[in-house]
């Protein structure tokens, strides 16, 4: 007995020192995030002392309980041991179930927001992110800017097809599926940049569905907002350039006006050329490219990848700032 | 009437003629189904073009209908016809002379016999097993494709469409055409022999069912002739109904195919078992093999007809432009993953209880020693049974379902861990003051064991719902379903191969060959799915051709233990081939086992059994001096004269 406690003992510590040394887990950069890996450390112990057990035994019973090599005996006719059966069905039953109620607990902590969120409306296509704030008059932007220490509420919902709201270090995931608007709240702690990831495999451009979530100053954020507003009700080419972005069409395409550097899709440097080839003037061609994409393609780039639901998704006035605005960048 | 009734109009069976010249080409067969498979097809585009041309729909000509009906229907469905699954069916529904008991067709004396329709369950057994290790391969293939390209980041080799009809057809055929109809392969040899039955009780819908499997297989890798299966194993809709090549339809009809197969096996597993017992075999002596495959074939047969109707829907949604998954119309997308789930989360016990049941035999007859808890044992997978199907919206905790839903369903995921560790502790228990033997089958039992408790602790991280936010959908999935449905399921396959391929062939395995194909795959299985644990909680999302560079270096260590954990493949199919060439002769139990298929010879009887066995006792009776399973008293009665051996 004393050499299967002590066995225990050994790949209790191994696995304690894997957990322990291996830096498993990101930073805990969110209220929630920091929940969630207090939860996975208190599995973890549970889960090394299984283990631990398990291992244990087996090794034990390899090492005591080796037929020797002409050995045709048989074991101990053991059936069975009630009183075993009972505990090895009753301590599982107790681990779990202490699991699940810390774990409702914590879903039921994350899922509530603080007082006076910040809202924002996620919008998920392929294969682009984009958040716009109704609190500071819809201003739309491709990257997640968020002040420190304030609870967010995200409204995801997606045009085309399911996509997934990921920030490792946030912790917090949520499906955006068309047809219906769903909910997650995030309360960030650290400033910093994060990467934005598609989780749900979503077409051909799945892998490069990512965008960033800034975190900043409160006071930081509010500038960031102002100026954002202050751009899209600017002159034609500046209005343009801020739907440009909070698009995200430079993440697909090149254009030097834009400093833009995106290799899926043709360059919006070549426009004219490409309109000429196409057989139509340069701003039909521009605006049926962007409602229509697959109508034509430019050669050499394959149909059906820009999504073509931009007709919904820009607002008209804004569609016809876009167009002017990367008219005058090339012609 | 008598006990031999005779079908249609003529008291003698159909005379079997010799056919010669064209006369083969109608005689049931591969050649036959050469013919036949394109007529049907043909008529299937008559079909199609025919009817859309009299009510004047444009275009006449229209290639997913086409293909849908043509070639995913009716080109395979012509492939049975000509094989001559039917042809007994169709001749007692037209009247024809048939003859139930004409037993001509069983069993295998040469290769040739192994290409037909064959009734015996035995012969079946073996179709199903080389086949679906063929599919093994292609899949296991496949993964090092994938794993060449994950490598490095950025794209190498493939381009991000064909990475992801690899990683789909992967997983499918894994799925659909490896672990499920591997196991209904092992069950199918030997669950007869298990309860002292001549055969299935339905040998015909038993060679059917095997014939299927091979058409949905072709079906899946077929799929990337035209592009579009790219929307993973799970064709979520509505990706896979709307935004996908044709290619998604290979994926709608194979499962099609595939399901129809297991269920056809399952129904002919529950009745084989509740009638065909012998006589003293109650419940409570069957093997705990016998109990595994009866929960499973419960769980094919209540479940299967939903992921049938998933597919169907995302199918109808694109064929006939239904709006089962479009919102705009009212459409609802989460019931796609409500109803693919009720079938895909039990499906999960159904790879793994008969994993179970191969493990028990196996420790019991390695550690000479009774199962501990028996009853504890079958209990507790009619539990899992029970409770299986109560979890499967725990696969959709980041889906946008019910937010009151996700507590009950962490709760019922929960309890699953219950029967499981009663499990594990007895086959602990069971070992324990045994007389353990090392053979091969023992290693992967015992691999099995440790694997699935890995497996096991990192799904309690999954039902938890916050860790299970932070973690679906990336690597971590990966690496739970790997150590569950690879070290798990898998690893109990090569156990039960190893364990009845003496049975089966009638020869040895090489056990030194099987000793080393168990360490490279144990070794190279935890160096390649252990750290992916990592990669999943630092933020590498699963189904991507592309990851960001703080991932390479432990990428480039996966993919080099993944190509050693995919040599070890090779050690096993030459052992396999070249022992069943030439291995050593297999006495009738080189195991000393008490279960019924080591009483007869190896390989067994036409009819498996001269003498039907009278059971008297617990399989598992190792350690009582004088204990029996069963005792043969020379009752010949229920045996055909025609058919016995001596």
């Amino acid at each position: 007995v004393l050499q299967l406690v002590l066995l225990g003992v050994l790949f209790g510590a191994a696995a304690t020192a894997v957990a322990y040394f291996v830096p498993w887990l990101p930073a805990a950069d969110s209220t929630q995030a920091k929940r969630i890996h207090s939860l996975f450390w208190f599995v973890t112990a549970i889960s090394i002392g299984v283990f631990a057990l398990v291992a244990a035994v087996i090794v034990y019973s390899i090492i005591h309980f080796r037929a020797g090599p002409d050995d045709d005996s048989d074991g101990v006719p053991l059936h069975g041991n009630t009183g075993l059966e009972i505990v090895w069905t009753a301590f599982p039953a107790v681990l779990v179930t202490a699991i699940t109620i810390v774990s409702a607990v914590i879903l039921v902590q994350n899922g509530r927001a603080g007082a006076d969120p910040l809202q924002v409306d996620v919008t998920a296509q392929q294969f682009l992110w984009s958040f716009s704030y109704p609190q500071y008059g819809n201003i739309v932007s491709p990257t997640l800017n968020l002040p420190v220490d304030r609870s967010v509420v995200l409204h995801l919902k997606s045009v085309d097809v399911i996509h997934s709201f990921w920030v490792p270090e946030f912790s917090q995931k949520q499906d955006a599926v068309p047809g219906i608007d769903t909910r997650l709240v995030i309360t960030p702690r650290k400033i910093g940049t994060y990467p934005v990831i598609c989780t749900e495999l979503c077409g051909l451009g799945h892998a490069l569905m990512r965008s960033r979530s800034i975190v900043t100053t409160k006071s930081g954020f509010q500038q960031w907002a102002a100026a954002q507003k202050k751009a899209l009700n600017g002159p034609p080419g500046q209005a343009g350039l801020a739907v440009f972005n909070a698009q995200g069409c430079g993440s697909c395409h090149t254009f030097k006006p834009a400093g833009s550097t995106g290799k899926v899709g043709p360059a919006l440097d070549n426009l004219p050329a490409d309109a000429k080839r196409a057989g139509k003037s340069l701003a039909v061609y521009l605006r049926e490219s962007i409602v229509d994409p697959n109508a034509y393609v430019v050669p050499g780039y394959p149909s059906g990848v820009m999504p073509d639901t931009f007709a919904h998704t820009i607002p008209a006035d804004q569609l016809k700032e876009l167009v002017a605005y990367l008219q005058t960048g090339t012609g | 009437m008598s006990a031999t009734t005779y079908h249609g109009s003529g008291a003698h069976a159909p005379p079997k003629r010799k056919r010669t010249g064209f006369g083969r080409l109608l005689a049931p067969g591969l050649l036959r189904a050469l013919w036949v498979a394109p007529l049907f097809c043909g008529l299937g585009i008559l079909m199609v073009y025919g009817g859309r041309y009299i009510f004047s729909y444009h275009p006449y000509w229209k290639w997913d209908t086409i293909l849908t009906v043509a070639f995913l229907t009716m080109l395979p469905l012509g492939f049975l016809v000509g094989i001559g699954a039917f042809d007994y069916w169709a001749r007692y529904a037209i009247g024809a002379p048939t003859r139930p008991e004409d037993h001509s067709d069983h069993g295998a004396k040469s290769w040739r016999d192994y290409f037909r329709v064959n009734p015996d369950h035995k012969v079946i057994g073996v179709q199903y097993l080389v086949t679906t290790i063929v599919f093994f391969v292609i899949a296991g293939l496949l993964a090092m494709i994938m794993r060449a390209e994950l490598a490095r980041p950025g794209l190498q080799f493939v381009d991000s469409q064909t990475f992801n009809e690899l990683f789909s057809v992967h997983a499918s055929l894994m799925i659909f055409l490896f672990v499920i109809p591997a196991f209904a392969g092992l069950g199918n040899y030997v669950i007869p022999l298990m309860i002292g039955a001549p055969d299935m009780a339905f040998p015909r819908l038993n060679a059917l069912s095997y014939w299927l499997l091979p058409i949905a297989g072709i079906m899946m890798v077929s799929s990337f002739a035209v592009p579009g299966f790219g929307s993973g194993w799970t064709g979520y809709a509505p990706l896979s109904s709307s935004h996908q090549g044709l290619g998604a339809l290979f994926f709608n009809m194979g499962v099609q195919w595939a399901g129809a197969s297991s269920i056809m096996t399952a129904l002919n597993f529950l009745v084989t078992i509740i009638t065909m017992r012998a006589p003293g075999m109650t419940f409570w002596r069957m093997p705990l093999l016998v109990w595994a495959n009866f929960t499973t074939s419960m769980l094919v047969v209540i479940a299967t007809p939903f992921i049938a109707g998933s597919q169907f829907f995302a199918m109808f949604d694109r064929v006939l432009h239904t709006d089962f998954f479009v919102p705009e119309k009212g459409g609802y997308i989460l019931a796609y993953q409500h109803i693919f789930w009720f079938y895909s989360h039990p499906a999960v016990y159904i790879m793994m209880l008969p994993g179970f049941g191969i493990a028990s035999e196996v420790i019991s007859v390695m550690a000479r020693k009774p199962i501990f808890g028996y009853r504890l044992m079958a209990f507790s997978l009619m539990a899992i049974l029970v409770l299986g199907f109560s979890v499967w919206a725990h696969h959709m905790f980041v889906a946008g379902i019910a937010p009151w839903l996700r507590i009950p369903m962490m709760a019922t995921s929960m309890l699953i861990a219950i029967p499981t560790g009663i499990k594990v502790f007895s086959w602990l228990a069971t070992m324990w003051e045994g007389k353990i033997h090392f053979a091969t089958p023992m290693l992967f039992a015992l691999g099995f064991i440790s694997m699935f408790v890995i497996g096991g602790l990192s799904g309690i991280y999954l039902a938890a719902v916050p860790i299970d936010i932070h973690v679906s959908d990336t690597y971590f999935v990966v690496a739970h379903i790997h150590y569950v449905l690879f070290g798990g399921s898998l690893f109990t396959i090569f156990a039960g191969i190893y364990y009845w391929f003496p049975k089966m062939t009638g020869r040895m395995y090489d056990e030194r060959l099987g000793k080393l194909h168990f360490w490279l795959t144990f070794i190279g299985f935890n160096l390649t799915f252990f750290p992916m644990h990592w990669l999943g909680l630092q933020g590498m999302p699963r189904r991507v051709a592309d990851y960001v560079p703080k991932f390479a270096d432990l990428n480039m260590f996966i993919s080099i233990a993944s190509f050693g954990l995919g040599a070890s493949t090779i050690v096993f199919l030459y052992n396999m081939i070249t022992s069943w060439k030439r291995g050593p002769i297999a006495p009738p139990n080189p195991w000393r086992a008490m279960t019924l298929e080591w009483q007869v010879s190896s390989p067994p009887p036409i009819f498996n059994f001269d003498e039907i066995p009278q059971v008297v006792g617990s399989p598992y009776g190792y350690g009582t001096p004088g204990a029996r399973h069963a005792v043969f008293n020379g009752d010949r009665t229920a045996v055909p004269e025609e058919v016995r051996t001596h």
